[in-house]
């Protein structure tokens, strides 16, 4: 639906990917590649190897074979800090926000890469130090119009609902101003209101910002309605790929999600 | 009634930003402030000095330093002692190598000096987590206690086995020895304690704090949102240890004046400071002082209460002392686990509501 | 056999007798560890309680000479020192533990921080604090059978206590893995929730766990104390049992044994060919090197369990 700002060049690539742990496979021999500009969507049964595949592609799990080329640099594995750095930014399965912080020092959190002054400044609270966390302050307060969470922002977020705590999650991810955004499961556990909020503000991020989205979700209205292309997992293994309606046709998905059994 | 935010509004983020956003707590700082420096040191003794508000300072600053690293960065740590004897070695060995050097200064090389053997220590926080951390702790208090009192270099070859301040002067006024006077050694424990208390504040509030703190509630999320761990443990380490040192510094320089490596800087010292910001609030720079203050101030009540008000027996009153600080630490535990700092909140949430509650 | 290498036995067989008595030690921080997740700092007072109360019932002018005019054979005073352990664990339960479940583990930590400065000041309170010489009629002095035999100094009550501890080990394996209470405690270890959700009571378990905790204190008390008199310095041996607990990791019975015999054995030799360089009295903090040296490789411990990070 929004195929006119996808553009061709690729952002992400995922060449061969294979991740065990100790004898379990995880992900075998799984290729794709993330164009810019573009919603893409991993969808898969539980257990597919879906948020592996994310945790790969942010650096936290690190793949025995394969390599990953994200803006015309191939390398074996990434590190953590190195994608954050680097512009890749995620929202979790199980909420990992920053449970004794506020709302709003939760996505400060999220500029933390971006933040320069160093420790000497910040104890004197002087000067480039106070500049640069107004500065700030100001780009964050703009995330939280965004996601209208104004009156939530002294709140600590452990007191929030978990809707409220999926919106503050993305806002933390948002504040790293990723070219990359990687979403699991963002409308996970949600009733059908916050759920179309949250669409909403996904759609509005790949639009307004021209972020690249990479998600996980179960729902398949939501990932038919609002992603590009699709890449579908099962067992670790790409079963397909390809847009939304040829993947619906595709006849080894169907028999995936309907548990036709293998062999 | 009086303790309202109602109609004072932020027309700017310094303003929302600012340390003390209430007008109240602003006025009351600054008046607590206002009585520490121009009021106090009219009236203070030496025994005030020596029982109360020396400990008190210096333990103050250990505190706020431990909270650093364990209340924001949630490194447990139990090597409080020997980081603080760190500190205490490093300002004898300059001042007797340096007699001229100012006194200020060797307060802040001590502590940059523990700092550096504070980032040492914390070198295994990176592999390893919890309460392995705590007791791998111990291993810097065991050594580092046992370095000081075996080495002879370390203590000038001292024939007692202890080590001596003498008597140095800041600006022309002697602040430490026994010529001392209790207002001069006062006013510079104190000075240090401000200054650094609103430091502490300051980087809590900002960019480092906030990554401690992240670390603190979720590593994993922290490290995959591109904090890293290496740098903000280091640097919780690191800025702990050195507020750590010069609370050492204080503590042997201008409180005790002499000591003696074994029974100064002991583990019971690491467990006293523990307790200070468990007591006061894990994460809270107030609570650092409430702690220390409560900590400093309940043996003497103690003792005070039983000797002269129950002329119970010195040696029985020990004991019963003993039994009674862990019954009040218990006892503290249960009714408010995160705090004398939580509990002054509540007050103030309920003084907000006065009189009307609902 | 040459005099060095038979000096070398000599040491290396006194560093696992050592070992052995640190892993007894251990054994009291695992238990309640394993079935609460609490890291109880109390263990080392609670061997030293246990001991002034064995002493005590013994004694002319204890409490039971004072209030019965009569002072109770060793059988029974160790039967009435497990009394007090028991009750001291219920009491426990019922003051402190049962009004902090919920909360995190530093702060039960800290609260076992409390219980032991309260046990030390009852203890001196109750049973005055001058050192007493525990004597059970465990054999004293070296053994002769090792010494003509074998020409190794060898003491007969460490000899005992290694014994005592294999003995005590295995009962609790058999305690743990045979009857009904150990599969709960068991389960409990496991996950908390899902045992209190098929209908095992969290509150029974916790007061058996901290009485058999006690009574392993009492053992390890009994040992210590027999050594080098009952006195205030015995709760230091918690100090003594912590690098042990990192090595073997905090929930396992045979890494506090393994752990205590590397421990053991480790110090000994390190005292004996390495402190004379450095000055001696290094085993204040040579045991915490040496496990955090091993922590560096292996941050799970021996025998912890490993965990698999994930998000």
């Amino acid at each position: 639906m929004n195929q006119e700002h996808t553009g061709n060049d690729v952002l992400l690539e995922v060449h061969n990917i294979s991740l065990s742990f100790g004898g379990v496979t995880a992900i075998e021999d799984v290729s794709f590649d993330i164009r810019t500009g573009e919603i893409r969507a991993i969808i898969g049964p539980n257990g597919a190897g879906k948020s592996s595949m994310l945790n790969v592609i942010n650096g936290f799990y690190h793949p025995q074979q394969g390599s990953i080329t994200y803006k015309g640099e191939t390398r074996p594995q990434m590190k953590p800090h190195h994608a954050a750095s680097h512009g890749i930014a995620r929202t979790f399965q199980n909420i990992a926000l920053f449970k004794g912080m506020s709302t709003l020092d939760n996505i400060m959190t999220g500029r933390n890469t971006v933040m320069t002054k160093n420790i000497i400044w910040q104890a004197l609270y002087f000067g480039p130090a106070l500049k640069e966390e107004r500065e700030h302050r100001e780009f964050v307060e703009h995330i939280i119009d965004f996601l209208e969470i104004q009156a939530i922002r002294k709140t600590p977020v452990g007191r929030l609902p978990y809707g409220m705590q999926k919106r503050v999650e993305l806002g933390r991810a948002l504040a790293a101003e990723p070219d990359l955004l990687l979403l699991d499961e963002p409308m996970a556990g949600m009733n059908v209101e916050e759920k179309e909020d949250m669409c909403r503000f996904v759609l509005d991020v790949n639009e307004e910002f021209g972020t690249t989205i990479a998600l996980i979700e179960h729902d398949m209205g939501v990932v038919m309605d609002i992603s590009d292309r699709v890449v579908v997992l099962d067992y670790g293994k790409k079963i397909a790929d390809g847009t939304p309606d040829e993947v619906r046709a595709n006849q080894d998905v169907v028999d995936a999600y309907l548990g036709v059994s293998h062999g | 009634m009086f303790y309202r935010e109602a109609g004072q509004f932020k027309s700017s983020y310094n303003a929302d930003q600012a340390i003390l956003p209430i007008a109240q707590d602003r006025v009351f700082v600054i008046g607590v402030l206002a009585v520490a420096f121009a009021g106090v040191p009219w009236f203070i003794d030496s025994y005030w000095v020596n029982a109360i508000f020396l400990p008190f300072l210096a333990y103050a600053l250990a505190a706020l330093g431990l909270n650093l690293l364990t209340g924001y960065c949630g490194q447990v740590s139990l090597g409080t002692g020997g980081f603080m004897a760190v500190g205490a070695f490093a300002t004898f060995k300059l001042i007797t190598a340096f007699p001229e050097l100012n006194l200020i200064i060797v307060v802040l090389l001590s502590g940059a000096v523990t700092a550096a053997v504070g980032v040492m220590f914390g070198l295994p926080s990176l592999r390893i987590k919890g309460f392995y951390l705590a007791v791998a702790t111990l291993a810097a208090q065991f050594f580092l206690v046992w370095l000081f009192n075996k080495v002879g270099w370390f203590l000038n070859y001292s024939p007692t086995g202890q080590i001596t301040m003498p008597s140095v002067e800041v600006f022309g006024v002697l602040v430490t020895g026994p010529r001392a006077t209790p207002a001069a050694r006062y006013l510079f424990c104190l000075s240090f304690v401000a200054l650094f208390a609103l430091a502490a504040k300051n980087i809590v509030r900002g960019r480092v704090g906030r990554s401690w703190m992240a670390i603190r509630d979720m590593d994993i999320a922290a490290e995959l949102i591109g904090i890293r761990p290496l740098a903000a443990k280091l640097s919780a380490f690191a800025v702990s240890s050195f507020y750590i040192g010069m609370a050492g510094s204080l503590y042997f320089g201008v409180w005790l004046g002499s000591a003696e490596p074994i029974e100064a800087f002991g583990i019971e010292q690491s467990f006293l400071v523990l307790f200070m910001i468990i007591i006061g609030g894990l994460g809270s720079v107030l609570g650092s002082f409430l702690g220390a203050a409560f900590m400093t101030l309940m043996p003497i009540v103690l003792k005070n209460f039983m000797v002269d008000g129950l002329a119970v027996e010195v040696v029985t009153a020990k004991h019963v002392e003993i039994t009674l600080m862990g019954v009040l630490i218990i006892f503290f535990l249960i009714v408010e686990p995160h705090g004398l700092a939580r509990m002054w909140q509540i007050l103030k949430e309920k003084l907000r509501l006065w009189p009307f509650p609902y | 056999m040459g005099s060095e290498l038979m000096f070398f036995f000599e040491t290396v067989i006194s560093g696992v007798m050592a070992g052995v008595m640190y892993a007894l030690v251990a054994l009291g921080f695992v238990l309640i560890f394993k079935a609460s997740g609490i890291f109880n700092f109390a263990q080392g007072v609670m061997c030293l309680f246990a001991a002034l109360a064995l002493y005590d019932f013994m004694a002319p002018g204890g409490w039971i000479d004072r209030l019965f005019g009569i002072t109770l054979p060793v059988w029974l005073a160790i039967v009435a020192t497990i009394g007090v352990m028991i009750v001291v664990a219920w009491l426990i339960e019922r003051l402190v533990l049962q009004h902090l479940v919920q909360q995190d583990p530093i702060i039960l930590f800290m609260a076992t921080l409390g219980l032991a400065y309260v046990l030390e000041g009852l203890g001196d309170i109750l049973f005055g604090s001058d050192v007493k010489p525990l004597d059970l009629g465990i054999p004293q002095g070296a053994s002769d059978w090792a010494l003509d035999t074998l020409g190794l100094y060898v003491e007969k009550l460490e000899v005992v206590a290694a014994i005592t501890g294999a003995v005590l080990v295995t009962v609790l394996a058999i305690f743990f893995q045979r009857t009904r209470i150990g599969r709960a405690l068991r389960a409990v270890a496991d996950d908390h929730q899902a045992a209190l959700s098929v209908g095992i009571s969290l509150r029974t378990i916790w007061v058996i766990v901290w009485s058999v905790s006690g009574i392993v204190a009492l053992v390890a008390g009994i040992m210590w104390g027999s050594k080098s008199g009952v006195q205030f310095s015995l709760s230091l041996i918690a100090l003594k049992a912590l690098p042990v607990l990192i090595l073997g990791g905090f929930t396992s019975v045979p890494g506090a044994i393994v752990g205590g015999l590397i421990i053991g054995v480790g110090e000994k030799l390190a005292e004996v060919y390495f402190g004379p360089y450095v000055g001696g009295a290094i085993e204040n903090w040579f045991a915490y090197m040496l496990a955090l040296a091993f922590l560096l490789f292996r941050p799970q411990g021996l025998f912890g369990e490993r965990i698999i990070e994930r998000v």
